[in-house]
């Protein structure tokens, strides 16, 4: 959890500092990207916490729906469908819900320990 | 185990850093798209208002080396002989019909209010306004009365000027007038009168809207010249028994 703020950090202050500026016109295409790695970062650390973790799962995934999910954006542009609003909706609401298991489980680990902590008082 | 973790680990904050990136450069693009945008639609607007200035002085330039034209003309008319003090007396007359020369006289004035009831009503507020088809109603009926000169707001009334809504303002010669609108005529003060207050007419008309519509009879009016440069391309006169087709 912790290490992926850091990197986030470190990353974004990488960013601004670099003063790279994307061309004009992609800046859609970059933010739905944005988004399905955002989703894919939350969907990685959901599994370490499940111990379910897969390295070639998590980085396909990662680079695999920011690559769909742009040549999905493309694709409807091209025939003047708004796909970005689906994609939008999808991964936006994955997200949430992959928070919502990583805020769960965080909070059970947090009380169970109390509870061990107890135990062994008594 | 332990070994396995510390790789998941390593590979996610490698990933978030690369997204991190990617955000703080997508940030930064937006920020400067927004600036940009903004940028773009000053100068289109300066140049614009730069273009429209340009033109306005070069109009009014032309509109002063014309009327200095004229004076000249006029000034050598005045020495000549009678035939030429006839021609000009008739160029007077003429510059008087066209309207551009300010006039007094006689007359009455109208004045228009946009009604007080619309916001009590809450119905369609477009009904309670003074629209442009309601003052040409009124120019209608006085010239049809035999007004002499009209203005609206200063703007003289000429056979080619035109009246017409532009969004919450009326456009009369191209100037954009608010109400309270203010009609001068010159003319028979009874005949015109009575021309807008009859039974059926245009103030009967405009009364139940709650448009104020007061009318008064003056002594003395003064109607504006009219200013506005005027232009015939297209059109020539036909010479009398010449072929008129």
């Amino acid at each position: 959890m912790i290490f992926a703020l850091v990197g986030l950090l470190i990353g974004i202050i990488i960013g601004l500092q670099s003063g790279y500026v994307f061309p004009q016109g992609y800046s859609v295409y970059v933010a739905i990207g944005i988004l399905a790695c955002l989703d894919s970062v939350l969907g990685g650390i959901r599994s370490t916490l499940d111990n379910s973790f897969r390295l070639k799962i998590f980085v396909s995934g990662f680079f695999g729906n920011g690559i769909l999910s742009i040549a999905l954006i493309w694709l409807g542009n091209k025939l003047n469908i708004q796909l970005s609003i689906a994609a939008v909706v999808v991964f936006g609401s994955r997200l949430f819900q992959n928070f919502a298991y990583i805020r769960r489980h965080l909070l059970d680990s947090y009380e169970k320990r109390g509870n061990i902590e107890k135990n062994e008082k008594q | 185990m332990k070994k396995d973790k510390q790789q998941w680990y390593i590979a996610i904050m490698g990933v978030c850093i690369l997204l991190g990136t990617i955000i703080g450069i997508q940030y930064n693009t937006v920020k400067k798209q927004a600036a940009a945008i903004e940028m773009q639609r000053v100068t289109e607007l300066s140049n614009a208002l730069k273009k429209m200035q340009d033109e306005n002085e070069k109009l009014s330039k032309q509109l002063a080396e014309d009327e200095k034209k004229l004076r000249e003309y006029e000034g050598l008319l005045a020495n000549e002989g009678d035939a030429m003090k006839t021609l000009k007396k008739e160029l007077d007359q003429v510059r008087n019909y066209a309207g551009m020369t300010k006039l007094q006289g006689r007359g009455v004035e109208i004045t228009l209010k946009d009604s007080s009831m619309a916001a009590q009503s809450g119905g369609d507020i477009n009904a309670y306004l003074v629209h442009a088809e309601d003052i040409l109603s009124i120019l209608n009926e006085l010239n049809v009365a035999g007004a002499e000169a009209i203005s609206i707001n200063g703007q003289r009334i000429v056979s080619n000027s035109s009246v017409r809504c532009a969004g919450s303002v009326v456009n009369v010669n191209g100037v954009k007038i608010a109400a309270p609108f203010v009609i001068s005529a010159i003319g028979n003060a009874d005949i015109l009168e009575a021309a807008l207050v009859f039974p059926g007419g245009v103030v009967d008309s405009l009364s139940p809207w709650g448009i104020e519509i007061t009318i008064k009879k003056q002594e003395h009016i003064v109607i504006p010249a009219y200013t506005l440069p005027r232009q015939m391309i297209e059109a020539s006169p036909v010479e009398e028994g010449g072929n008129g087709a």
